[in-house]
């Protein structure tokens, strides 16, 4: 009766996977790769066009643009991105490791900071005095208890202090590396623009359900300009530990990397193309950016 | 169908046991070979992916770039004063710290403090390979 079970489980249409089944975590989800991006003459309307002045020689990239209202609602447009954040080929793949791997963005108050800390022998308690005399007792000769030599005595070359391992990337190398893993997202096909975050309900089993449909990824990253988010999406996302809400001050390439999915809206875009590219045609500062400048910002 | 694949199963079983009938396989174990104690096998540890402190991890790093620089990735280090943003060898971060937190220091660490100084500076300058 067990065989004919078993048998009969390789004519049932249910996929039920294995329990001890382990997949591969850069599994690609073949639904997500269906869609592909928007063709020359489609005949949705052009939402935002680039302001940026583009070079002679690059063409913008095209993307859908989604509404959050509704589940099975079509693309409302296309959108135009600046290929210059978004279609940026890394020509070294050292300043892309650099930018990306190496925590370009990040200062971790744990990883840039030891608190580790031993005592010396000159600040362990006590051992001022000569243990016993220099000859004649037969005993090795010693200066103080609190030696390195000694049981509870100080630590020679031990950790010091706080210490501390901050350091900064060159400002264009962190530029470089948000275009480059916006570039990356966008040529996965893991980047989606939409309109604005306005949703519904505030339910998060709707954005949930949401996400499954539209195949968008496990975890998803959504990305606003504004601090103050609508009340609904706030809400709805609150719950959720893979569906994170950022201000866009707030992009970060550790983020990206670590959420499947990254939304931004419209305005979003246009915030991110402005900062990125300025810093392609400034000069170099004579003071630091924060003091004030005549032309900028 | 059913029936034909049932029939065969059968077959690959009674296939099977002419098989082993043929050729014996015995094991023999002696005792001597590596016993794995299940119960000492530690569980691995559950790590949870998405906590707060991971997902947020990173987030407002580029807040200069982005954000006019008005604000510094620096000031968001949680740290000792005397160590945001700043980074030196041992003397330096002493000094630093004597000058900045030095008043207000116990007695006692003040001491130490100073002595610890005293001996960096006579070590970096005066012995070793550089000075």
């Amino acid at each position: 009766r067990g065989a004919a079970r078993r048998f009969a489980s390789s004519f049932s249409s249910e996929t039920a996977l294995p329990p001890n089944l382990r997949l591969p975590s850069n599994l690609v989800d073949p639904d997500r790769l269906k869609r592909p991006p928007p063709p020359e003459d489609s005949s949705l309307p052009l939402i935002r066009k680039c302001e940026a002045a583009l070079p002679a020689h690059l063409s913008p990239v095209r993307t859908w643009v989604d509404t959050l209202e509704s589940k099975d609602s079509e693309p409302l447009g296309l959108t135009e991105l600046h290929p210059d954040v978004f279609a940026v080929t890394p020509r070294h793949v050292e300043t892309f490791h650099r930018a990306e791997l190496r925590f370009s963005d990040h200062f971790s108050f744990k990883l840039i900071f030891s608190h580790a800390n031993t005592k010396v022998r000159s600040e362990v308690r006590g051992g001022g005095r000569k243990p016993w005399k220099q000859k004649g007792s037969g005993r090795a000769r010693h200066g103080s208890i609190r030696s390195p030599l000694w049981r509870g005595g100080g630590v020679s070359h031990g950790p010091r202090g706080p210490n501390s391992y901050y350091y900064m990337l060159p400002m264009k190398v962190r530029v470089q590396g948000l275009k480059v893993a916006l570039s990356s997202k966008m040529a996965q096909q893991y980047l989606h623009v939409v309109d604005s975050l306005n949703i519904p309900t505030p339910d998060s089993q709707y954005l949930l359900e949401l996400i499954r449909d539209r195949h968008w990824g496990e975890s998803v990253l959504l990305v606003d300009v504004s601090q103050e988010f609508p009340e609904n999406i706030l809400q709805a996302t609150a719950n959720l530990k893979t569906v994170n809400l950022i201000p866009a001050i707030g992009l970060n390439v550790h983020s990206m990397l670590k959420h499947e999915a990254v939304i931004l809206t419209l305005d979003t875009v246009r915030f991110l193309e402005e900062k990125l590219l300025w810093h392609d045609k400034r000069y170099t500062f004579l003071y630091p950016f924060k003091l004030p400048y005549s032309d900028f910002p | 169908m059913f029936a034909l694949g049932g029939l065969l199963r059968v077959g690959s079983t009674f296939f099977q046991s002419a098989g082993t009938l043929l050729l014996p396989v015995r094991t023999i174990s002696t005792g001597t070979c590596c016993q794995i104690r299940m119960h000492a096998i530690p569980q691995p540890k559950q790590v949870d992916r998405w906590n707060e402190k991971r997902t947020m991890f990173g987030v407002y790093d580029n807040i200069g770039i982005l954000g006019d620089f008005k604000a510094h990735p620096k000031d968001l280090i949680i740290a000792p004063c005397w160590l945001k943003g700043f980074r030196g060898n041992e003397l330096q971060r002493l000094t630093r710290k004597k000058k900045m937190v030095g008043d207000r220091m116990t007695t006692l660490d003040r001491h130490n403090l100073e002595k610890r100084i005293r001996f960096l500076y006579k070590r970096f300058n005066r012995t070793g390979k550089h000075r």
